[in-house]
């Protein structure tokens, strides 16, 4: 930097640092965004080692794979810049051209599969805020509420429908089958309970609604045991059924003889049987009547059990037929999910990787205007500079990968 | 290293800006040996990801080895593809106080982490996704996942 002049009293001016002002400043600007990412991904680290619980990736549809994919992505559209910057010095405009578009592809096909991510996320109700979110912390009085309203919002909807389509009909019974079944009772368990019973009635509708690895196993183990106990109960009632009602169908025939038998005008077609049964006195008809009002109130009080048990078995079937969770296999539903940590695992990811996105965005506005100019060897110091920012963009995501899908 | 910086200084002495910075740089097939390797340091990270991985070695060893992994691949990037290795000393100004900073950033909140990591509160350990071993909160814990043999029978009325 210490220059002699030799002699002669010819100013000239002298750049601080050996290199153009825009690379200083690129290099300026570079420090303070490392020190921009590096206190999100620090903030990022104290908040995920120091939660009391962290979503696993699966449950919350993050792809390692597809992660991996993006990182790929942005090493070759790193490599691709290079090129352009290399094709430049030599004033290959044309070639310079080429890797800058092939560079804009590469982002583009970045952005791409991080709002495919996105999407995914989204139609799943993670959101990093509340109005739209459906992740709660934990399987509470609230939580269940939470709901029960869904549902019954549901059934409102669909209800609403003047001639509903088979789909729309199957989406009703199903609302309300869970509605009535599922939802109200568990609601009611844990309002009541307050203890163990109505907490496990809570982390079963959690865990029936989205499951969390290896929790359905267990979950299908109880509602299969829940389903031979409902059909065995069901059986019983059917016997018991079955008899009462022979036994009140005799008493109505016994009755109904001792009735003829005491009319005076007997119908031609039961006349035979007067004189079968006709020996009856008619004082047994009031005895009969009391008996058949006790067999009425027993069968109904059997048949109430037996609908309550038939719900129930319905409701049983859907759950345990949407082996990934009552939100996977009806996607309609949009029910609140239990995700512990979820809320701040949301609120982490969108703010990094979304910081990132802007980033990347930026990098392609500038690629795509370098399009409309020659890229010749004029222009290696605007080449080399958006280089140094989409590299930048590249090591930040170097860091977020891992952190963000692997940890 | 020498020659280059000689070569830069000569060229801002001439006040030429940056039009003859053409021995400046790494050659192709450098860049395609970094770009071979940052792929395979991908993979790498990605095995974390695996079964194998998971049955072999705790995550904290995967958390180590990926942040080793990506500091590396970082350390590429920065040497070749933006230039770092070939630039004169004017780099050391600009990356060596960035880089205090957010190491003293992460070091600062090291203990911030520790804190939060061993002193949970009863509520929420009560509400931690993994369960905590921790033998004078047994009573706190059959709320997740908990074998009730009366399971079942949890008939609506």
């Amino acid at each position: 930097m210490s220059d002699d002049h030799s002699g002669h009293l010819k100013l000239r001016y002298h750049p601080g640092l050996p290199l153009s002002t825009g690379k200083t400043f690129m290099w300026l600007f570079l420090s303070t965004e490392i020190m921009f990412f590096a206190g999100l991904i620090g903030t990022y680290i104290v908040l995920r080692f120091g939660a009391p619980a962290w979503p696993l990736p699966h449950d919350v549809h993050l792809s390692e794979p597809i992660g991996a994919f993006n990182t790929f992505v942005l090493i070759c559209s790193s490599v691709s810049v290079v090129l352009a910057l290399e094709a430049a010095r030599v004033n290959k405009a044309g070639q310079a051209k080429f890797w800058i578009l092939v560079t804009l592809v590469l982002g583009t096909v970045f952005l791409g599969v991080k709002a495919y991510e996105y999407q995914a996320k989204f139609s799943h109700g993670i959101y990093p805020q509340k109005p739209h979110s459906l992740i709660y912390e934990k399987a509470d009085l609230p939580y269940a509420s939470r709901v029960r309203q869904s549902l019954e919002s549901h059934q409102l909807r669909l209800s609403k429908y003047e001639s509903p389509t088979e789909h729309e009909q199957s989406q009703l019974n199903i609302t309300d089958t869970l509605l009535r079944h599922f939802a109200r009772p568990v609601e009611l368990s844990a309002a009541k309970s307050g203890d163990m019973q109505g907490q496990l009635a809570l982390d079963r509708m959690a865990v029936t609604i989205m499951p969390r690895e290896g929790q359905m196993v267990l979950e299908q183990e109880r509602l299969g045991a829940e389903q031979d106990q409902l059909e065995t109960r069901q059986t019983e009632i059917d016997a018991q059924l079955q008899s009462l009602r022979e036994k009140q169908s005799q008493l109505q025939k016994q009755k109904a003889a001792g009735a003829a038998a005491s009319d005076p005008s007997p119908v031609d077609a039961t006349g035979d049987q007067t004189g079968a049964v006709g020996s009856d006195p008619t004082a047994n008809a009031e005895g009969a009547d009391q008996e058949i009002d006790e067999l009425d109130a027993k069968i109904s009080q059997y048949a109430a059990e037996s609908a309550q048990i038939q719900g129930r078995l319905k409701a049983v079937s859907i759950l345990s037929n949407a082996d990934h969770g009552l939100n996977e296999k009806y996607h309609w539903l949009h029910l609140p999910m239990v995700i512990p940590g979820g809320n701040m695992w949301a609120s982490t990811y969108f703010l990094l990787t979304g910081f990132h996105a802007v980033h990347v965005i930026v990098g392609l506005i500038v690629f795509a205007l370098f399009l409309f100019i020659r890229l010749d060897v004029n222009r290696i110091g605007s080449i080399e500079n958006i280089g140094l920012y989409w590299h930048f963009v590249d090591l930040v995501w170097i860091f977020l990968f891992p952190l963000l899908y692997l940890f | 290293m020498s020659e280059h910086q000689s070569v830069e200084t000569d060229t801002h002495n001439t006040g030429d800006g940056h039009e003859s910075h053409e021995h400046h740089g790494g050659s192709i097939k450098t860049y395609l040996l970094v770009f071979v390797a940052l792929c395979l340091l991908t993979t790498a990270s990605f095995l974390t990801y695996t079964d194998f991985w998971r049955d072999h070695f705790s995550p904290q060893a995967g958390w180590a080895f990926m942040m080793a992994v990506s500091c590396t691949k970082a350390l590429l990037v920065v040497l070749f593809f933006m230039h770092l290795l070939y630039e004169a000393n004017w780099k050391y100004v600009l990356t060596i106080p960035s880089i205090f900073m957010s190491i003293f950033l992460v070091c600062m909140l090291i203990p911030d982490v520790g804190l939060r990591m061993n002193r949970v509160s009863e509520e929420r350990r009560r509400h931690m996704a993994v369960e905590q071993k921790e033998p004078s909160n047994i009573e706190a814990q059959p709320t997740k996942n908990s074998e009730e043999p009366s399971a079942p029978a949890k008939n609506p009325e």
